[in-house]
């Protein structure tokens, strides 16, 4: 067996696990010939985070079979924090329970994490029909949850024709951001009708935080009184898919 | 296996008035259950995770339960409390907050992930551990369809209410791996002994019926009790011996614990069998003096008056069930362990002897080991109805409940209620809502932290029509330091080096006081006494009146002379005015 992945920089893996870190703190991730994958829900299960990481974004990239590994993802993330800027990153598996990370440019750093049990069941993806979709690049999209979040734990989110409407409400007065296709972020909306739901803020903006430092843009999609699913696509990792349940207003 | 199953034999079952149809329901179950996971189906029917010995709850607070709803339907906790209001149970509340959800995400219910998470639930300890429950307790909400997530919060909040015994799941065990309900019979023996229908399911299931035969009595593992039938009265208790002798003990107030010591430790179980080890660590520790390796024994944990040795009555000794500040519990209300019973000694199963034999056995013990708040169970030997009514009177004037009678060959029958064992209550008790104005006759002197004080004092009824004091009963409950110091500077005043000619007493005092200081005292009710003379003969031969639970008010009646005290006409007119019949019980 070979698992061989190099990034250019420590970047990628702190942004996928200060995503992962948002939910859990333990996490298996699934490597194949494809690439990294990574799928787990929130303990509440309210949320959902699936991660492709496809090889053609590593710098190399081998494993000839398909791979589980468990990692405690405060552990890991020390160790890439130790990474320079300029670090390439190599984590590999050569022996069983242990993962290795090699940091290179200035001098050779070489780390070895021992395991953990990796969880066994596979979380199934929702079947989801949305019938609104709204793309933020990533910033805009993290300072509209802020506007919301001066007066409200919530956010109620309203598209229609070529309008979105962020609304917030709280026991200090209400919030309304409004953007349409000539804002400036708004890059692009598509509503085939009205719709309308809430979700948890505290959830959006954990997320929001965590994939914003590297730009790139989210796609939020859904559909009335429906889970909510946001697409991050940034440069190198590939997609992250964020779901999360509605709130039921009244 | 899916969780629905489960849920689908709950919904039968709350639906139907029939006994029958709850065993039926309980057999279909059982045959769709994997051996594997038999245990815990048995024990998620009964409500609970594991048997009840082991002590585990899930022990989640209302206020949680809620919030782990509002997350889990994403609905306003207000709004969730709002329907609480209206459903009053918080299983119907998930219910119907789940219905206007639009569940998509969501990872398969099954048996033994539910089992597993609500495991975990109820393991879950230290800081942040109210955290990590909510959100447990919320995947499984969230997950589940609303039906199975009303009943796993019915579960959590122990609301199930399906009323299902472990005599119906007896029986269903009987007919579903047996084919024959009659071999019910061996299933309850075997549960008898190890108080855990999980595991006997689960080697039942295995292994069958034969290897249930032999389940021994194991270390730790409680025995069910055996039980004892109730008597009317002396007659009918002396009749069910059938022409024996009864070895008659009394009957404590006190709690029923069975006490298994290991080698590495020793665990109480309540009579419920309940896991009740930490609420008596000086039990623990007095046990584990024994120069004994393995045993089980039974006995009745009694709160006693440190001074007097004297029994207090149950409520007392349930300040000891408390959650926190156990340590100040342990040393505000004393007990003694009185041991009755011995079940297992050094890897030897002694259920099967003679009732004689246990008790020799336990004698022997108590000879060779040095008894640090351990005590036996006052008994004798008793063939006719007057000794009983003696035995009778002594107890219930001492503070116990009645008597039990047992046959001197009966075996322990475990779980049994059978007439082996009898136990007499007494019919009657008096209410007593007045005080008592009693005069101070003598005293003994305290120990412990009473030294160089009085620990009980001796009070006596006026009797006028001879002018003698009769004593009614020894009071040491009630006394602040300041009135000991009080009364031992007052009372050596007036101390006598005998007995003062006007008093009329059985009781051996340490010291004699002329009669002369008047305290007021409340009591819980009047009993006949075969030891205190006040009003001797008045409601039966050779029996007087004393007080039971006696307790001084505080009160000092300086303003009453001792021929004012609480006459014995009183007394007796009190005694017949508030008779009443005791609830059976």
């Amino acid at each position: 067996m070979v698992f061989v992945a190099k990034t250019r920089s420590p970047d990628e893996w702190k942004v996928i696990l200060s995503t992962i870190s948002t939910l859990v703190d333990e996490a298996t991730f699934e490597a194949t010939v494809e690439g990294i994958s990574f799928r787990g829900m929130d303990p509440s299960h309210v949320a959902l985070i699936d991660i492709q990481w496809p090889n053609s974004t590593f710098e190399r990239y081998e494993c000839d079979d398909s791979v589980k590994f468990g990692v405690r993802i405060d552990e890991l993330s020390k160790l890439i924090k130790r990474a320079s800027k300029k670090d390439s990153i190599e984590v590999s598996m050569l022996e069983d329970g242990l993962l290795t990370i090699k940091t290179q440019n200035d001098y050779l750093r070489e780390y070895k994490i021992r395991l953990i049990e990796s969880s066994a069941s596979s979380t199934p993806l929702p079947k989801l029909n949305f019938s609104s979709k709204v793309v933020l690049s990533a910033s805009e999209f993290d300072k509209v949850l802020s506007d919301v979040q001066v007066v409200s734990e919530y956010i109620s989110i309203e598209t229609e024709a070529k309008l979105v409407e962020f609304r917030g409400k709280g026991d200090s007065g209400e919030a309304t951001i409004s953007l349409n296709s000539e804002s400036v972020g708004l890059e692009e909306i598509e509503v085939k009708e009205k719709s309308r739901a809430t979700y948890s803020l505290d959830y959006l903006t954990r997320i929001t935080k965590a994939v914003s430092s590297s730009g790139g843009t989210i796609a939020a999609e859904y559909s009335s009184k429906m889970p909510l699913r946001l697409e991050c696509r940034i440069a190198n990792i590939g997609r992250i898919h964020f779901y999360l349940a509605p709130r039921v207003q009244d | 296996m899916d969780f629905s199953i489960i849920v689908d034999t709950f919904e039968n079952m709350e639906k139907t008035t029939s006994r029958l149809a709850l065993t039926d329901y309980l057999v279909e179950l059982l045959r769709k259950t994997p051996a594997s996971i038999i245990d815990r189906v048995v024990y998620l029917i009964q409500g609970k995770l594991h048997p009840d010995y082991e002590g585990v709850e899930l022990g989640l607070a209302e206020r949680l339960a809620t919030r782990a709803i509002s997350l889990a339907a994403g609905m306003d906790i207000s709004f969730i409390e709002q329907l609480y209001r209206k459903t009053g149970d918080l299983g119907d509340t998930v219910g119907k907050a789940l219905q206007s959800r639009n569940q998509k995400i969501s990872e398969k219910m099954t048996v033994e992930r539910v089992y597993q998470t609500l495991d975990k639930t109820a393991n879950c300890i230290g800081p942040g551990s109210q955290e990590t429950k909510l959100k447990l307790v919320s995947s499984l909400l969230t997950d589940g369809s609303s039906r199975e997530s009303r009943y796993i919060m019915k579960f959590i909040m122990g609301t199930l209410r399906l009323g299902i015994a472990e005599y119906t799941i007896i029986d269903a065990l009987a007919v579903c791996f047996t084919d024959n309900k009659a071999n019910r019979t061996v299933i309850q023996k075997a549960y008898n002994i190890s108080s855990d229908l999980g595991t006997v399911a689960k080697i039942l299931a295995r292994d069958g019926l034969d290897s249930l035969k032999s389940l021994r009595v194991t270390l730790h593992k409680p025995i069910r009790p055996m039980l004892a039938e109730r008597v009317r009265n002396a007659q009918e208790a002396i009749e069910r011996l059938n022409g024996h002798s009864g070895a008659v003990e009394y009957k404590l107030d006190g709690e029923r614990v069975q006490i298994h010591k290991g080698r590495n430790k020793v665990e109480l179980f309540s009579r419920r069998l309940e896991n009740i080890t930490k609420h008596y660590p000086d039990v623990v520790e007095a046990i584990q003096k024994l120069k004994i390796g393995e045993l089980i024994l039974e006995a009745e944990i009694v709160a006693v008056n440190s001074q007097t040795n004297e029994f207090l009555p149950f409520q007392e000794l349930m300040h000891r069930r408390r959650k926190h500040g156990i340590e100040q519990a342990v040393e505000g209300y004393p007990v003694v362990i009185y041991i009755f019973d011995i079940l297992y000694l050094e890897s030897k199963d002694l259920t099967s002897l003679p009732y004689l034999k246990r008790r020799a056995i336990i004698e022997n013990i108590a000879i060779e080991q040095n008894f640090d708040m351990l005590a036996l169970v006052h008994q004798k030997i008793v063939n006719n109805i007057e000794d009983l009514e003696k035995q009778m009177s002594r107890a219930i004037e001492i503070g116990c409940e009645g008597l039990m009678i047992k046959q001197p060959t009966s075996v322990y029958r475990a779980g049994a209620r059978e007439f082996a064992w009898t136990k007499l209550k007494r019919e009657y008790r008096s209410d007593l809502a007045d005080t008592l104005d009693l005069v101070i006759v003598g005293a003994l002197y305290g120990r412990g932290r009473r030294v160089g004080k009085y620990g009980a004092i001796l009070l006596a009824s006026y009797d006028a029509d001879s002018d003698i004091f009769r004593s009614t009963c020894k009071v040491g409950t009630g006394f602040t330091d300041e009135h000991l110091d009080f009364f031992y500077k007052k009372l050596e005043e007036i101390q006598l080096p005998h007995r003062h000619p006007r008093v009329d007493t059985r009781m051996h005092m340490d010291v004699w006081f002329e009669p002369k200081i008047v305290i007021e005292v409340s009591a819980s009710e009047i009993t006949l006494s075969p030891s205190h003379p006040a009003g001797l003969g008045a409601i039966r031969e050779k029996y007087g009146l004393a007080l039971r639970f006696p307790k001084f008010t505080g009160r000092i009646r300086e303003d009453k002379n001792p021929e004012d005290a609480t006459a014995v006409a009183e007394l007796v007119s009190m005694y017949k005015r508030q008779l009443r019949s005791v609830k059976k019980s």
